[in-house]
């Protein structure tokens, strides 16, 4: 059992281990803007923000150090752009393998589509929770390095808290990939989907009576600044983002296994 | 039970029928060659057998496993092998971690010695592989878990001719220890040598099951004779159909005895004479020729006849 899993794993370690540290680097570069900061009238440069897009980066406090590493870090590369990424990259799992004649020999092999899929999916963990592990060292490092601080709780939180939203994320893009012949494509409408739910979230929440429409977003049940700025922690939406995964895994499973490959 | 049993199977896309209506099969310990041009629906079936497509009606069986019954194909490929048309393999992974991978799945307990007689260098990512090698890695992934039944989809394709006889002499020693082998091809003359008997597919069903001498025989050789001066009269021979004359040059093709041929030839001043395998188009117009599908095949088989790989049958016999 997970030969698939444990090979699909090691392939996405290189591309992770690169992604990791550049991340890193990327937290560590803002962080150290940070200072340069404090000298700014914040209140009023938050006011400045539209409110849709106050609630799409969720600004609140970017005066304190939380609140900065939540609209910089978490909002946006967390939220944003893993998403979208993790997204990308499940939507060529099925649909490459498939374009490139590799899922030929892979169940030629005696092993069950549902197999095949639900380890290559498994496989993602790695990319989702490597970051997960090396990147906050580097926030916390970064952080006490400029003389401030942080909850190291309320950081690891918000990590962990990302790995249900990043998989629905994923699952999203799953789905695609059974979906959509050409994997190119796939990974297009992946994206375009995650950045589609992501603004749906930002506008319906300011959307008189249409805020229940932004319940349709995993980026509804995660939210980095609320963790950070708040210490509350939305383990409901964790919930009921591992069980949207589960639902999507299952869908993708059912397209797998009845459609015909390479037709 | 046979290793392949198909009944009536039928494979559509929409409207286009891949397979319509097949029932073929082959027989243990057998090297079984599936013959056709060219979109006559070989690949299909294959993927058919190995349940990456799902038959529209009718079934199909591989050592006794209904192929779409997922448990039990599963159980069944254990003991298969599958070189497929297109190699598929991950381009950014060696030689070797790839075999390892498959072999944590399905074993390579005869993987030391499939590497004696192929020898891909498995150090190197797959991606810097040429086309031989990269078929040499197909073969010994397809057989290094011992199987019962190999399946595979045009494998010699590609391959120059002492490598083919290289390919020949090893599949006939895996026989030889049991094996059940199944390859498509639409290279008559390469089919003919290693084959114990040959299913022949055209536009989706079996025109034709037949042992390799009976189909040679029916389906005659392709003589083309040069002669200095007169030729009047060279192609009026029993036996020789389709002549045709470009100059000093005939071309027919001949089903009868050698002797008489060369009687026959011997009354005129022969400068050059080739006596060859036909293609398998040409096979297929003398032994069906005027069963109404003719403009097809002639169709067909001018585009078969392009690439030299139909004619490199040596001179045989003669």
């Amino acid at each position: 059992m997970l030969e698939i899993a444990r090979y699909e794993a090691e392939r996405r370690l290189k591309g992770t281990t690169a992604l990791a540290v550049g991340l890193g680097i990327l937290a560590l570069f803002f962080i150290a803007f940070f200072p340069s900061f404090a000298d700014v009238d914040m209140d009023s440069y938050i006011e400045a923000f539209p409110p849709a897009f106050r609630e799409a980066f969720g600004i609140e406090a970017l005066a304190s150090i939380e609140g900065f590493l939540a609209v910089e870090i978490y909002q946006f590369i967390w939220l944003l752009l893993l998403g979208l990424y993790v997204a990308y990259v499940a939507a060529g799992t099925i649909a490459e393998d498939v374009e490139r004649d590799r899922m030929d020999l892979l169940l030629s092999l005696p092993v069950s589509r549902t197999r095949v899929l639900t380890e290559k999916f498994a496989a993602l963990l790695v990319p989702i929770v490597v970051l997960n592990v090396v990147v906050p060292v580097a926030v916390y490092a970064g952080v006490l390095a400029i003389g401030e601080s942080i909850d190291p709780v309320d950081l690891a939180m918000v990590h962990l808290l990302s790995i249900p939203y990043l998989l629905a994320c994923a699952s999203i893009g799953l789905l695609l990939s059974t979906v959509v012949d050409r994997a190119d494509v796939a990974k297009r409408i992946a994206i375009a989907a995650v950045f589609v739910l992501f603004l749906i979230d930002s506008v319906a929440a300011s959307a008189e009576g249409l805020e229940w429409v932004a319940n349709v977003s995993p980026t509804a049940y995660y939210d980095p600044t609320a963790i950070l700025v708040e210490g509350s922690y939305d383990l409901t939406g964790a919930v009921v983002l591992l069980a949207a995964t589960a639902a999507l895994v299952l869908v993708s499973q059912f397209q797998f296994r009845r459609s015909d490959i390479g037709a | 039970m046979a290793p392949i049993e198909v009944t009536d199977l039928t494979k559509a896309y929409g409207d286009v029928l891949g397979v319509d209506s097949l029932s073929v099969t082959v027989e243990e310990g057998e090297i079984f060659g599936f013959l056709g041009p060219n979109g006559a629906g070989k690949t299909t079936t294959i993927r058919v057998l190995l349940g990456l497509l799902a038959p529209t009606s009718g079934s199909a069986t591989v050592l006794g496993a209904d192929v779409t019954d997922e448990a039990a194909l599963i159980e069944a490929k254990r003991r298969i092998g599958y070189l497929p048309a297109d190699l598929g393999f991950d381009e950014e992974a060696t030689g070797e971690r790839v075999l390892k991978y498959f072999a944590s799945i399905r074993g390579d307990s005869r993987r030391e010695e499939l590497l004696e007689l192929f020898t891909p260098p498995l150090e190197r990512k797959i991606r810097e592989y040429s086309t031989g090698n990269l078929q040499m890695l197909g073969l010994i992934q397809a057989f290094m878990h011992d199987p019962d039944l190999v399946i595979m989809d045009e494998p010699t394709a590609g391959l120059d001719p002492l490598k083919q006889e290289g390919f020949n002499e090893f599949i006939r020693a895996e026989r030889d220890r049991g094996t059940t082998i199944f390859f498509s091809s639409h290279v008559l003359s390469e089919v003919r040598r290693v084959c114990d008997r040959v299913g022949i597919l055209r536009d989706g069903h079996l025109v034709a099951l037949e042992d390799v001498e009976t189909l040679l025989d029916r389906g005659g050789k392709r003589v083309r004779v040069q002669v200095a001066g007169d030729g009047t009269g060279l192609g009026e021979l029993e036996g020789a159909k389709t002549v045709q004359t470009m100059g000093e040059e005939h071309q027919f093709t001949y089903t009868g005895e050698y002797d008489a041929l060369l009687r026959h030839l011997a009354g005129y001043e022969v400068v050059d004479v080739e006596i060859s395998e036909p293609p398998l188009e040409d096979v297929f117009m003398h032994y069906y020729g005027g069963t109404g599908d003719e403009e097809e095949t002639v169709a067909a088989n001018t585009d078969t006849d392009a690439p030299p790989v139909n004619d490199t049958t040596e001179v045989t016999d003669a």
